[in-house]
Formats: structure tokens, C-alpha cells, sequence
């Protein structure tokens, strides 16, 4: 070794180590969704459905993780979470086109608000466990969304509130969804390095603790009390802050938007990309959610409107009628899809892939890399002949 | 009212000495390791510097001709490097040839050409370290260059020692500072606590000096069944104290008393703690245990599958995390500082006890004694004053229970632990403890030295069976 090629392998070893810098991943990220903001500005063509698909995945991301180091970390199950998301958007709609509060005070308040309900649900959590708890707190998120529907002085009722303005610095400002794209992707890149952190600091520890055996965390000193009321804290200020975030950017909301499925989509996606990692949250999310957004709900194949449709029905001059009525009904089922792809999903994750799609992801990384190097055997030994 | 007035402050004070207690003893944890830190930083910086120098210095070190072992080195490895390239350039010809072995003439042009190439580039990097034909200029140009990066190195140097001088004297200035600051006020609040302290005579009285554990009519009844009754015995500091009894003896039920998990019908338990005072352990919870220096395992191996073997270890320090929430969520440098220095503690002990090699391991799928030692290493942690061990050779073989006996004693001797065990195993009990002590249904039998025991009828009948 020489003093020439000691800089050389020093200056690698300084971008290996930013590369292999925990927020890096979280960072590219960013950059991508930055990235493809970017190229539609640009004049590519992105339809605004992908646009807002990605925003909406983008705030849904936000509340898994909070979901996930509730169940991943903490190891309990929540059924709640649409009724906390609820109160977030209700919370900023009422506070911002009936008060006129700048935002940045309603989501000081709301934080505070989640830190409040997530008390109260700790505390329930303490006597309940497993199902039971998932049940409480469904019934918790059924009484908020009766709530929604009945308290029409506060959420316009069962039409929906609607939010175009906020409120900066004292003024009203139209909502730009290009702008507020731009404020989520930063702030989903601070939530996901924030997340890391809770993960993998000595509270995420306890609470694994607490999780795979009560008993020895409590003899290692876990007090079980404060740290079920802070992972329910920790989920519900996610989900509150989601709430806020969606009524931000998507300027609508409904009760009928809050109710059992939404949690239970939460959960699956949590569950499909696994529980206990931030890119798992992620690919799930845009599995669950993603998919259903951008491709199930937006494909059209009826006959007056898709084109190529059309001209394939035109090839069998005979059967035009059935053909035509075959694709009508199709396209009426095929927002419903979704669910059928959903459910399969979970149920060959479930079965297969426990650890979720993230473990999928890495054992498949692992094959290949594997496979190349086996790959690359062969034609070593096919160029230079086998080692002697 | 007085009285209310007494115990809200007494809470205070307790609670501001723990707090004390706490940052002094990060800050005589942390000076030590900052400093070394520091230097290695120093160090690494004059040596990067060096480096630097050095790599500047070869070009014209070759023009004027001296001899270095660097160059001869760089030398060495760019011929190699040519060469390596020819040995992989004429094992792919070989390859060629052995498929097409008629062309024997082609073979052989490609075989000149190529050995013709690996003379060309051997000369070519001879003749780029072939000194310079003006000598003198060379040398004159290699002396000033010498001299100058020479004198940019040495300022370097001399600035990172000053700025590394200058933060030691800061480290330390802030160290005493912090110290001077925070130990007087630990000792105006620990002499206001007993000013203000009655129950501690008593505690005083109940505890005799040398005692670590005492148990004190302890009885524990579930239902009617009484599964310790009325059980007194008094462990000593630094002793190795033994639990036995037959099946059903209410052995676990005791170590579950004294670690909260169960509280008592009646009776006390005493522990007097590092700080020498004495406590009634029948106001703790299950969780302040720990604090006070009391660990223990579990007889059936209760670790976290989801952790590495060194986080596993760093759960049981985690009450002696001081960062708060906030600066965990966005992992402060205090949080980053903590984690360092217990992360070298946690290797030390993994060192200790011939773990290390399974420091970045999965418990799940371990061997059951390993993971044995894995529990016994995460009581070491929290410098504990008394290990308790259920049933510590449970599960293990003879070898694995001949190197136990081996660790308990080494643990009671370098970490000053009193060890209190239950085992079934009595070759292990009776080679090991200092003090037996047989129950048998919740009732005490026996207690004394191994051989004591062993001589007792008592204890025979309990576990053979009394003559009918």
C-alpha cells in the first residue's frame, strides 16, 4: 500500500458511506417524486390522476408509518385510525374557513389534540389486549364517524366539507396543489427520518421489548404503561397530521371517506409491505392504495369511450351487440377489482411472506445477486479456461 | 397536612437525586471517552496530512532520483497490475487455442504480439519512474518543494494539536465545571432527604449491616393455597446464595416477590442498594426494580427474537438513556454519544463472558446455552448489586454447567454482584454457593453452608420422601 492509493480507497470509502447512510434511501426517495413533479412541469405528460394519486399515497404513507411502529414496534392493533385521520381534516377545515387560523397553528393544535386522544386510547389499551383492543377502537372510529355525520354545525354533515383556501401569514391563499405536492415530499422525507429514528432508538427498543415479552421487559425496566401511551400517541399524532395533510391538499372531505374500510386498508397495506420497516410502509401503501388509485380506478375500456376498444369490438361485425355489452359490464366492474387483488394479495403475503413484500423484495435481491455471481462464474471459466 | 407536606417533598428530593445521580454519572462515563475520541481524531488528521504530503512529494522525489521505499512500492504495484493484465490477456488465448487447435499459426502471432505488448507497457511505466537527466534542477526543484510541503504539514499538524489541546482544555474545564456544579447540590439535596427521613432508621434497624436481601415473614397465597409461607432468610453482600427445594417448592414464587412480579399477602422484603440505603422493596414496581440494582433471568430464556444479541443487551440500559424524546426523534448528538458508550460496554461484557463472536447475531436459532449467556450478559449491564438466576443450568450439558459454575464466579468477583440462584441441578448448587438455603412447600427447611445441607435429614425427607 502506498500513500497515492490510500487517498484513492478513502475518497471511495467517503461516498460508500454516504450512500450507505441510513436517510440516503428516504432522500432518492424525495428526489424521485421531486423528480417527477419536475418532468411535468417540463410539459411530460402526466395526467394530474397520477399527480394525485402520488399526493394522496404520499399522506397515506405518513399514517401507516405512524400505524406501524404502533403495531410493528409496539405490537398493538389499532381498528381507529380512519376516525383519527377524520378529525385531522375536520379539525383544519373548520379551524381554517370558519376561524381563518394560519396552519402552521392548526397543526400545532392538532398535534396537541392527537397527544390528548392518544392518552385516552392508552389508557383503554392497558386493561385490552389483541382483538379486543382492535374492537374498542373500531367502535371508538364508529361513534367519531356518527359524530362526522351529526355534527353538522362543525362538518357540513353528510355533504362534505369543503376546504379551496388556507391560510398563510394571515391571508387567504387558493390551494396550489403543485406547491402543496412540493411542502408534502419534504415533509414525508422528515417523517420517514424521523420514524427511523423512533425505530431505532432505545424507545424503539423497549417497545420491541414490550412486544415479544412483557415480563422481561418489564424486569429490564420498560414501564408498559408509558410506553403503550406513547405508541398510541406516536400513531395518533401520524394519523392526525395525515388528516390535516389530506384536507390541505385534497380540499374535500366526507364521513363516508372515514369509515371501517379506510383502517382496514391502512392495515393491509401495513401488513402487505411489512410491519416493521419504512420501506415496506411504503411499497405497501402504493400497492394497496397506489394501484387502486392510479390503474384500477382509472382504466376505461367501455365501447363509446376507449378507442382501441371500439376498433377490436368492429373486427367481429357479428357478435357487436354481446361484445359491447361484455365490455360495458366490465368496465362497471373494474374499479371494483381492486378488491379482489387486494384480498389475494394479503392472503399469498400472509401464507408466503410473513415479513411482507419488503422481505419479498430483499430475498429476491439476495437471488439475484447470487445468480449473477453464479453467472459470472460461468463465464469466467468460458474466457479463461477453469483454475488451475 | 405536615405529613402530605413531607411526602410531596421527599418525592422531590428523591427525584431530583436520581436526576443528579444520572447526569454525573453520564458525564464521568462520557469525559474519558470523549477524550480518546478527540485524539484518535487528532491522530487520524496528522496522518491524512502526512499522506498528502507524501503523494504531492513522489512525482518530483522520482525526477531527482531518490530512493524511497513508497516509490519502490508504487513501483511494484503498477508493474503488477500490468502484469496481471497479461496473465488474464494470455489465459483467455490459451482458452482460444484449446478451441480451435488447428490454428496454430494464428496462436502463435497473437501469442508474440501479446508478450510484445507486455514489454511495451513494462517499459512504459519503468521509463515514467526513471529519474530526470537534468540531475541538479531535479533535485533543487525536489528540495524547495520538500521544504515547503514539509512546513504546510507541520502547520497542520500544529493546528490540529492546538485546536485539540485547546478542546481538552475546554473538556475539561466543562467536566470539573459540570461536576462541581452538580455535586454539591447532590449533597445539599441527599442531607436535606435525611433531615427529612424517619422511615430509614427503621428500614436501619429491620437490616443488619452486610445484609443485601432480606426476607422478612414473607408469605404469598393464591387462593388458599399457600405457596410461601412465612419465609425469613437474610442474604449477604458479595456471597453466592443458593435456592432449593423439590418441585412446587415456591421457589420461583419468592424470586417473583422480591422482582415485583407478584405482590405479596404479607410480610417484607429489604434490600439495601448500592448507596448503601436501605429500602422496603414492597413499595416498588415491577420496573423500578432495576434501579436499584436488581436483575434477574428467567427460566425459560426470555430475549428479544427481534433484536441482535447487542440489542438485546442494550434494553436492559435503558433506563440509563438521558435523552429526552425529543432529542431521540431526532437522534441528538447526546443520543449518538449514549449509544457509543454503551454500545463499548455492551462489547466489553460480550468480551468478558466469550461472547463476541455473536454480537451482531439473531438470537433465533442460537444454541440454548449460548443464549443462556446472552440473558447473564444483559444483567451485567446495569451494574447490578444482585443477579437473580432461575434455574441458570436448565437445558445446558454437562461442559456448559462446569463453565457456568466457571461464570458466576468470575461475575461475582469482577462486577461485585451478590448472586442469589434457584437451580435443580445440586452438583452445580453445592460446588458453587457459599450459603444453601432448602424449602419446601413455602416453608423453610434448612439454610447453611452446602455441606450443612447436605448432612440434614430435613431436607433428605423433603426431596426422598419421610419414612412411613
Amino acid at each position: 500500500m502506498n500513500s497515492l492509493s490510500l487517498i484513492r480507497q478513502k475518497r471511495i470509502g467517503q461516498l460508500k458511506s454516504l450512500i450507505h447512510h441510513p436517510y440516503f434511501g428516504f432522500l432518492v426517495v424525495g428526489a424521485l417524486l421531486l423528480f417527477m413533479q419536475g418532468l411535468r412541469a417540463a410539459g411530460v405528460n402526466i395526467s394530474i390522476t397520477v399527480m394525485r394519486t402520488f399526493g394522496l399515497t404520499m399522506i397515506y404513507v405518513i399514517i401507516g408509518l405512524g400505524f406501524s411502529i404502533l403495531l410493528g414496534y409496539a405490537g398493538l392493533a389499532s381498528l381507529g385510525t380512519a376516525g383519527f385521520v377524520g378529525i385531522g381534516t375536520y379539525l383544519v377545515g373548520y379551524l381554517t374557513t370558519k376561524m381563518g387560523f394560519p396552519i402552521y397553528i392548526i397543526i400545532i393544535i392538532s398535534i396537541l389534540g392527537a397527544i390528548l386522544i392518544g392518552l385516552i386510547i392508552g389508557f383503554i389499551s392497558l386493561r385490552i389486549e389483541g382483538m379486543y383492543l382492535a374492537i374498542i377502537t373500531l367502535g371508538l372510529s364508529e361513534i367519531l364517524n356518527e359524530v362526522f355525520k351529526n355534527a353538522v354545525e362543525f362538518t357540513n354533515g353528510t355533504n362534505g366539507l369543503n376546504m379551496s383556501t388556507i391560510v398563510f401569514f394571515g391571508t387567504f391563499e387558493v390551494i396550489n396543489i403543485e406547491t402543496i405536492f412540493t411542502a408534502l415530499v419534504f415533509i414525508l422525507v422528515l417523517v420517514m427520518v424521523i420514524t427511523f429514528n423512533i425505530m431505532k432508538s432505545p424507545t424503539g427498543r423497549a417497545m420491541l421489548a414490550m412486544k415479544n415479552s412483557e415480563s422481561a421487559a418489564q424486569a429490564m425496566g420498560v414501564s408498559i404503561l408509558k410506553y403503550r401511551l406513547m405508541a398510541f400517541m406516536i400513531a395518533t399524532v401520524y394519523a392526525v397530521v395525515g388528516g390535516v395533510l389530506y384536507m390541505t391538499y385534497f380540499g374535500f372531505s366526507i364521513p363516508s371517506s372515514w369509515g371501517l374500510a379506510f383502517s382496514l386498508n391502512i392495515l393491509a397495506a401495513i401488513i402487505v409491505g411489512g410491519s416493521r420497516s419504512i420501506y415496506g410502509v411504503l411499497l405497501g401503501t402504493f400497492m394497496i392504495f397506489g394501484l387502486d388509485m392510479a390503474v384500477f380506478q382509472t382504466i376505461n375500456v367501455s365501447p363509446t369511450q376507449n378507442a382501441s376498444v371500439a376498433a377490436f369490438i368492429a373486427r367481429f361485425p357479428e357478435h357487436t351487440e354481446q361484445l359491447s355489452e361484455f365490455f360495458r359490464s366490465l368496465n362497471g366492474a373494474i374499479p371494483t377489482m381492486s378488491y379482489i387483488f387486494n384480498g389475494v394479495l394479503i392472503i399469498i403475503v400472509i401464507m408466503f411472506y410473513p415479513g411482507g413484500l419488503y422481505q419479498l423484495v430483499i430475498t429476491l435481491k439476495a437471488k439475484i445477486s447470487k445468480l449473477i455471481s453464479k453467472v459470472m462464474k460461468k463465464v469466467k471459466v468460458y474466457r479463461y479456461g477453469e483454475d488451475r | 397536612m405536615a405529613k402530605i407536606d413531607k411526602v410531596i417533598v421527599q418525592w422531590f428530593l428523591h427525584h431530583r437525586i436520581k436526576q443528579l445521580e444520572s447526569k454525573i454519572l453520564f458525564e464521568k462515563d462520557y469525559h474519558p471517552f470523549f477524550k480518546e475520541d478527540k485524539k484518535e481524531q487528532h491522530l487520524q488528521k496528522c496522518q491524512r496530512a502526512n499522506q498528502t504530503m507524501q503523494a504531492s512529494l513522489i512525482q518530483p522525489m522520482i525526477q531527482a532520483g531518490k530512493p524511497s521505499d513508497d516509490i519502490a512500492s508504487l513501483l511494484a504495484h503498477k508493474l503488477q497490475k500490468v502484469r496481471t493484465r497479461y496473465y488474464w490477456k494470455n489465459r483467455s488465448l490459451q482458452q482460444w487455442y484449446s478451441r480451435h487447435q488447428e490454428d496454430n499459426a494464428q496462436y502463435q502471432e497473437r501469442k508474440r504480439k501479446l508478450h510484445q505488448a507486455l514489454l511495451e507497457a513494462e517499459t512504459k511505466v519503468r521509463n515514467q519512474f526513471e529519474p530526470s537527466t537534468d540531475m541538479e534542477t531535479a533535485n533543487a526543484v525536489y528540495e524547495t518543494l520538500q521544504a515547503k510541503k514539509r512546513k504546510v504539514y507541520d502547520k497542520a499538524c500544529e493546528r490540529s494539536l492546538a485546536k485539540f489541546d485547546q478542546k481538552m482544555k475546554q473538556a475539561t474545564k466543562r467536566h470539573e465545571s459540570i461536576l462541581s456544579k452538580l455535586e454539591p447540590r447532590l449533597q445539599k439535596f441527599e442531607d436535606k432527604l435525611l433531615q427529612l427521613d424517619t422511615s430509614n432508621s427503621q428500614l436501619e434497624a429491620a437490616l443488619p449491616e452486610g445484609v443485601v436481601l432480606k426476607l422478612d415473614k414473607l408469605s404469598m397465597h393464591f387462593g388458599g393455597l399457600k405457596a410461601v409461607d412465612q419465609l425469613s432468610f437474610e442474604v449477604k453482600r458479595g456471597e453466592i446464595f443458593g435456592l432449593i427445594g423439590p418441585n412446587g417448592a415456591g421457589k420461583t414464587t419468592v424470586f417473583n416477590c422480591i422482582t415485583r412480579f407478584y405482590k405479596q399477602t404479607s410480610g417484607n422484603v429489604y434490600f439495601r442498594n448500592r448507596y448503601m440505603e436501605p429500602l422496603n422493596l414492597s413499595k416498588f414496581k415491577v420496573h423500578d426494580v432495576i434501579k436499584e440494582g436488581i436483575v434477574r433471568t428467567f427460566q425459560n430464556v426470555e430475549l428479544i427474537w427481534e433484536l441482535n444479541v447487542i440489542e438485546n443487551l442494550l434494553v436492559a440500559v435503558h433506563t440509563q438513556y438521558r435523552s429526552s424524546f425529543f432529542g431521540q426523534l431526532f437522534n441528538s448528538s447526546r443520543l449518538r454519544k449514549e449509544e457509543q458508550i454503551m454500545r463499548q460496554k455492551a462489547m466489553k461484557i460480550l468480551a468478558d463472558l466469550e461472547l463476541s463472536h455473536y454480537a451482531y447475531w439473531y438470537p433465533l436459532g442460537l444454541p440454548y446455552g449460548i443464549l443462556k449467556k446472552v440473558e447473564l450478559a444483559r444483567t451485567l449491564m446495569v451494574n447490578p448489586d444482585l443477579i437473580i438466576l432461575d434455574e441458570p443450568a436448565a437445558g445446558l450439558n454437562d461442559i456448559e454447567t462446569v463453565a457456568l459454575q466457571k461464570t458466576i464466579r468470575k461475575i461475582r468477583d469482577e462486577y461485585n454482584a451478590t448472586i442469589f440462584l434457584v437451580e435443580h441441578d445440586m452438583g452445580l448448587v453445592m460446588e458453587v454457593c457459599d450459603t444453601v438455603c432448602a424449602i419446601s412447600f413455602g416453608k423453610l427447611l434448612a439454610i447453611g453452608t452446602p455441606k450443612q445441607i447436605q448432612q440434614s435429614t430435613v431436607v433428605r425427607e423433603a426431596y426422598l420422601g419421610g419414612e412411613a
